[in-house]
């Protein structure tokens, strides 16, 4: 049906079990009820047949998710489920939780719902996640205790890590030992922090020098230890992916429009960019998807929706992004870590100098995978064109 | 774009019924394209989109998911309108997308664009003033070697095809569809624009005449592209440009003769 991706990312709760220092989110004690969610779905299916979308992937997040319990879960993914299937399309459902009221009772739905795997969150070193009236030492070992029950329960979990000053400090070497054999997580991601934003103004800061510093030193590290044995590190995997001209998913601050590929939608029926948009900024909210009858015509007329769509457009005009090498890889970056540091999101992403050093690494490497592909293989005369490295026009 | 067998016709999205064969549809409204997108006739092969770049409703109809009818979106002024492609970020999703512009100053922003959204790029340099010539050249060096690249920009891209040997010899009238034997423009009265000869008439003309084209080494390529509709045009800054995409060319197939060597050595077999 479709080569178009839409996914939403939906927080039935913006209540969380958890502090940690740096979040950006505004915590409200509201559930997704249940005698909602068939109009939510309707909604959603309703705009998936107007747009001609088949698959529809919904990453349930929070606050915490799961607050919600396994039970609420359950029905939620057969409601949903039920009445996509009723009308031809597919809901695919993810999971991200910080893990951290994990319990064997979750097994069951986790692996029917979200097919066996789960994503969460921990930093190297942990300095900023909290339990309540706790510390991040206990925070930390909690955390670990439920990951090792996850994965003892045959789960697999992928952790996304936010970089913060310790973090630099501390160094990649320890940050990849701790994650990749410490843990031994096959699949982590890393994430810049954003530089402020309403419920946390102060947010975090980081040197653009020793972040990129940092990042490119983490990528050689990977590639030599980890790139070979099947270790997944976001966003680096998917760079080299795409410069060595295999299909590739960039994150989503690095999409050409990020508001033509998602939306978010809180306990209350907000719709917004993402996630960041719908915790924290009001003024940039779409409308609400119970009661305004039709999301299709919402998202096409919503004014504060028409500033994402007119971003990219409104960079390559103003800004030096076209003039940019990089620029088919990150069309001027993330509205939101742009809107959180300058106040608009008319302006490329503050991390670009940070952008333009992981993507020269990545190329790097790239190149080297493929020259070394290409002098092992005796089958190198039937490259296609779809091969960049070695056929006309695809990069030298 | 051409997949059929016989001549295109191109006609207007009012013009019924269809011509029997394959046609391309002009579209030039909104309603058109919307129409012709949710009801596409029997032998229709493209819809070619005149004027609609800056109407984004329009583009937001064209991103849902139907039937897949291919667009060639047509820029008139590349150097202002550039931005604009952003609208058919999702289309290409959707559907085939190529872009059509004129090489016209300042047509590199919206081919370097235009390949940053992997959207194929149809470039018409009909008789380039210097200027031009020189953001040519600069489009030839970004084609061949900008990782952003991947789609095919033409007619850099057939050119190079047929340099290295891997493409049939096809003129440039024929690459960048303007050979009227292949692609029917019609006038107001519903007839051929051009005669379907056209082509070969001109190359014996010129030809004829003695001037450059009767001693060029590209002449059955370019088949006389250039010398129309001013035949007194020179090639001399053409044929440098020519002349790169051949040196790219080579330099392709000896690297790739060199690789070949090299494998041979690594594995001890010959290449097939």
């Amino acid at each position: 049906m479709s080569g178009r991706a839409f996914s939403v990312i939906l927080l039935p709760t913006s209540e969380c079990n958890v502090a940690c220092d740096y979040c950006f989110e505004h915590k409200e004690a509201h559930r997704l009820s249940p005698t909602l969610l068939p109009l939510l779905t309707r909604r959603l299916l309703d705009h998936m047949e107007h747009e001609g979308i088949g698959d529809c992937e919904i990453y349930w997040q929070g606050g915490e998710a799961m607050i919600m319990g396994p039970a609420w879960f359950a029905d939620a993914g057969q409601i949903m489920d039920a009445a996509a299937t009723r009308r031809g399309r597919r809901f695919i459902h993810y999971l991200q939780t910080n893990l951290i009221i994990y319990s064997p009772a979750w097994n069951e739905v986790i692996k029917s719902m979200f097919g066996g795997s789960l994503g969460t969150s921990m930093d190297f070193p942990n300095t900023h996640r909290k339990l309540f009236n706790g510390s991040a030492e206990a925070y930390t070992r909690t955390w670990t205790r439920r990951l090792e029950e996850a994965r003892a329960a045959g789960i697999e979990v992928g952790v996304i890590a936010v970089l913060h000053q310790d973090s630099l400090d501390a160094g990649p070497e320890a940050f990849y030992h701790y994650f990749a054999e410490e843990l031994a997580l096959d699949n982590f991601q890393v994430n810049t922090p954003f530089p402020g934003g309403p419920a946390n103004p102060d947010g975090i800061h980081l040197d653009q020098v020793s972040l990129a510093r940092f990042l490119a030193e983490l990528f050689d590290i990977w590639m030599e230890r980890g790139y070979g044995l099947g270790v997944k590190l976001g966003p680096f995997d998917a760079l080299v992916d795409h410069f060595t001209g295999a299909p590739a998913r960039l994150p989503c601050i690095w999409k050409e429009n990020c508001s033509s590929q998602f939306i978010s939608v809180d306990a209350k029926g907000t719709v917004a960019q993402c996630d960041c948009w719908v915790t924290s900024y009001p003024e940039k909210f779409f409308g609400n998807i119970f009661r305004e009858p039709d999301l299709t015509t919402m998202l096409r007329t919503s004014p504060a929706r028409r500033e994402f769509v007119e971003r990219p457009r409104h960079l390559v005009e103003h800004e030096d992004c076209l003039s940019c090498r990089w620029l088919s890889i990150c069309h001027g970056g993330c509205p939101v870590r742009t809107y959180s540091a300058l106040g608009t999101m008319l302006a490329k992403d503050p991390y670009c100098e940070v952008y333009k050093s992981i993507f020269a690494r990545a190329e790097h490497h790239a190149r080297a995978i493929v020259r070394k592909q290409a002098l092992q293989s005796p089958d190198w005369a039937r490259l296609t064109p779809g091969n960049r490295s070695l056929e006309v026009g695809t990069g030298s | 774009m051409n997949q059929s067998d016989g001549p295109l016709v191109f006609i207007p999205a009012a013009a019924t019924p269809p011509p029997e064969g394959a046609f391309v549809v002009i579209v030039r409204t909104r309603e058109e394209l919307t129409r012709c997108l949710s009801e596409p006739a029997p032998g229709l092969d493209w819809l070619q989109v005149e004027g609609l770049l800056g109407d984004t409703e329009a583009w937001a109809n064209a991103a849902v998911d139907g039937r897949p009818v291919p667009l060639d979106v047509i820029m008139s002024n590349p150097a202002e309108e550039f931005s604009l492609l952003y609208r058919l970020a999702d289309v290409r999703l959707s559907r085939e997308v190529r872009v059509t512009m004129p090489a016209t100053p300042g047509f590199m922003k919206a081919l370097r664009l235009a390949a940053s959204l992997h959207l194929a790029v149809r470039l018409l340099p009909r008789q380039p003033d210097t200027a031009t010539l020189t953001e040519l050249t600069e489009a030839v060096t970004f084609y061949l070697h900008d990782s952003a690249v991947e789609a095919p920009i033409e007619p850099f891209h057939s050119l190079l095809a047929q340099m290295r040997g891997t493409a049939p010899p096809v003129t440039l009238w024929e690459i960048l569809e303007e050979d009227p034997a292949a692609f029917v423009h019609l006038d107001g009265a519903g007839q051929p624009r051009q005669a379907a000869d056209f082509v070969a008439q001109h190359v014996r003309r010129i030809v004829e005449q003695g001037g450059e084209c009767a001693t060029c080494p590209w002449i059955g390529m370019c088949a006389g592209y250039f010398k129309w509709p001013d035949a007194s045009y020179s090639c001399a800054g053409v044929q440098r440009l020519i002349g790169y995409i051949e040196s790219a060319a080579e330099e392709i197939s000896q690297a790739l003769a060199g690789l070949e060597g090299t494998s041979r050595q690594r594995t001890g077999k010959n290449a097939p």
